[in-house]
């Protein structure tokens, strides 16, 4: 569905790069987590293989068209939820969708069902420009989807929603990748990483460190994290270790012959200390 | 492509009847119109200045003031002062017994047939009952001051039209929809002619509804929008380069301000310039629309003198086209 091999980006043009030599290959029907921190060049992949921003190099295939001679077609079978909302405020949510569908030359979904799905059905008439933020988000979420996109681009689709909110959209997100779907996600939420996607890419810095299931990924790290607590100058600090890179394990013995331990255990590595293991950052 | 710019225009629309600002720039035409016919007499009124010299022939001046506006004055030299202004003004002078129609030379051939005819008649001793008809139709002269109220008046509502592109673009711009658009199979191009159309329906609405309330509705329209139209590339293309620079439409407003500067300019200086100066204006398109359109509304424009009017203004807008282009792309990314 999608493949990008050896993409670089330079906003620049230059050698400064915010992409250097990504590689991936999203296949049909699958949800692939795209993960980083902040400036780690999602955006700018995710913006180059939807055609907004120029392809420099290296060569992206998206839905089995070339993006360096991007055909306004392939739009009708893509979606995209943005991170930032955009929708036209002095229309009201129902308007914004009715308008929307009517730039696909594909068969459309019903704005009003579209708007039940998302919570929205009793707001259809009131003009956007009055929701809240998560309204927003929700209205521009519920829009990707007005195409039947079988490929769908989510730019941190739950961020800043209520929980309750968020496991729907969660829901929604399943439920369209049962029906064959492809999804590829861009998130710094290590959860809902762990909870949707089939696979998973780290990128820091631009360039990808690792890709695997969350899966394979506790495989290799799970277990293999020990939990400490332990007394530091009278307070309780909690620690986790990699039993297998070799740092860690120095430090946890030096912890453990130093001070006084409270708990110590082993536990299944969330994927957000994977993460941290793996790239040596934090994902905020 | 064309339904697909249709449904960005048809939301535009839709959005700018719902704004203040933008409603009220869209009743602005009517306003004007209606504000003209206040200002200025009827087009039907409309009647020509003769000049002539006190104690010559009250007798003819007398037949003259049912035709048209007499001044009398006390000496020749007062006299060529009056006609030397810029107005459509003749004296009729006697000269070993005959009259004459005295000129500047820069008066409109109808205004002049018709002076002449004028005197005609009255060596003719034609009245008033024998040539109603014929007077009638030869006196196509329009009061100046409205002419010149509704030809700016038109110019004025394509600068609006600009205007109303650009208060459409920041609109997409601060709810940041221009990406998602960005990303339906809409073209680039098709998105751009979507958000022009504003500018010229509003033109377009904005012109007719004006010749027809202020009673120039006689006129070749044809060769009227021909000229309008095209000088309202130019008012597009800085509407939407106003949009493209301009977060808010406070700041887009105040700097659309700028294009008023030479449509007033280009219609001072056609007027009050004299004719060897006329030429510091030819960069300008509205000088041109402006000699267009005084033609058309003076029903004395023939087809060539249109199109070269209007390849003029063409050139010049693919000019500003060329110059304004790369950013107005890069700013809808
Ligand atoms: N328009 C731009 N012009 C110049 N540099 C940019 C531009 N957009 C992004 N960058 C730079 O490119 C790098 C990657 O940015 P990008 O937006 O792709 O990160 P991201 O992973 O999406 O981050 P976030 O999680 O904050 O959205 C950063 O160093 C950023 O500063
Ligand atoms: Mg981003």
């Amino acid at each position: 569905m999608i493949k990008v091999s050896n993409l670089y980006h330079s906003y620049s043009k230059d050698e400064h790069y915010a992409v250097k030599d990504v590689s991936f290959e999203v296949k049909e029907g699958e949800i692939f987590g795209f993960l980083g921190p902040s400036g780690a060049g999602k955006s700018t992949t995710q913006n180059i293989m939807t055609g907004l921003l120029q392809l420099q190099k290296g060569t992206v295939t998206v839905a089995g068209y070339d993006v360096k001679t991007i055909s306004n077609k392939m739009f009708n079978q893509i979606g995209m939820s943005f991170e930032e909302s955009n929708v036209y405020s002095k229309l009201s949510a129902k308007e914004n969708l009715e308008f929307y569908r009517k730039l696909f030359d594909v068969e459309t979904r019903e704005p009003m069902e579209l708007l039940r799905m998302v919570g929205l059905h009793d707001k259809a008439d009131i003009r956007a420009g009055e929701f809240s933020k998560g309204m927003k988000h929700r209205l521009t979420f519920a829009r990707s989807m007005i195409n039947n996109p079988t490929l769908w681009f989510l730019d941190e689709p739950t961020t800043g929603l209520d929980p309750a909110i968020a496991s729907e959209i969660k829901g929604i997100i399943r439920e369209q990748n049962k029906k064959g779907v492809t999804i590829f996600l861009t998130t710094h939420n290590m959860y809902i990483a762990d909870e949707l996607c089939d696979r998973v890419a780290f990128i820091v810095d631009g360039e990808i460190l690792l890709i695997d299931s969350p899966r394979n990924l506790k495989l290799q790290y799970g277990d293999k994290l020990v939990e400490v607590e332990y007394i530091k100058d009278g307070e309780i600090v909690k620690e986790s270790f990699s039993t297998i890179q070799k740092d860690d394990l120095a430090k946890l013995q030096e912890v453990i012959g130093t001070y006084e331990i409270q708990t110590m255990h082993t536990k299944e590595a969330t994927l957000e200390e994977i993460f941290i293991k793996v790239t040596g950052r934090e994902l905020v | 492509m064309l339904k697909k710019s249709w449904i960005i225009f048809m939301r535009d629309f839709k959005v700018n009847l719902r704004d203040f600002l933008a409603l009220y720039l869209l009743l602005i035409p009517l306003i004007f119109a209606l504000g003209i016919n206040l200002l200025a007499p009827s087009i039907n009124d409309t009647t020509i200045n003769l000049g002539m010299i006190a104690g010559e022939n009250s007798d003819q001046a007398a037949y003259f003031s049912q035709y048209a506006k007499v001044e009398v004055f006390s000496n020749q030299e007062d006299l060529d002062a009056r006609i030397m202004r810029r107005d459509d003004f003749f004296g009729i002078v006697a000269e070993g017994g005959e009259y004459y129609v005295l000129k500047q030379g820069n008066e409109n051939e109808g205004v002049v047939d018709y002076a002449k005819v004028l005197l005609t008649f009255y060596e003719q001793d034609v009245q008033l009952e024998e040539t109603n008809a014929e007077i009638f139709d030869l006196g196509r002269t329009v009061p100046p001051m409205k002419k010149l109220l509704v030809n700016g008046g038109i110019l004025f509502i394509s600068v609006l039209g600009g205007m109303m592109i650009t208060f459409n673009i920041v609109e997409e711009k601060v709810d940041r929809t221009i990406r998602a658009i960005l990303l339906t199979p809409i073209s680039r191009r098709g998105f751009i002619v979507g958000k022009s159309m504003m500018g010229v329906f509003l033109t377009l609405y904005g012109t007719i509804a004006m010749i027809l309330i202020t009673g120039f509705g006689n006129v070749n329209l044809l060769q009227l929008l021909t000229v309008v139209l095209l000088a309202s590339i130019i008012s597009i293309l800085v509407g939407f380069i106003q949009g493209v620079r301009n977060d808010d439409v406070i700041n887009a407003a105040a700097n659309l301000k700028l294009l008023f500067l030479p449509l007033v300019g280009a219609i001072a200086g056609a007027e009050l310039l004299s004719d060897k100066w006329q030429i510091l204006l030819y960069w300008i398109p509205f000088y041109w629309a402006y000699k267009g359109n005084d033609a058309v509304l003076t029903q004395t424009a023939t087809w060539p003198q249109i199109g070269l009017y209007a390849g003029i203004i063409l050139a010049i807008s693919v000019a500003v086209y060329f110059l304004l282009a790369p950013e107005i792309k890069e700013g809808l990314e």
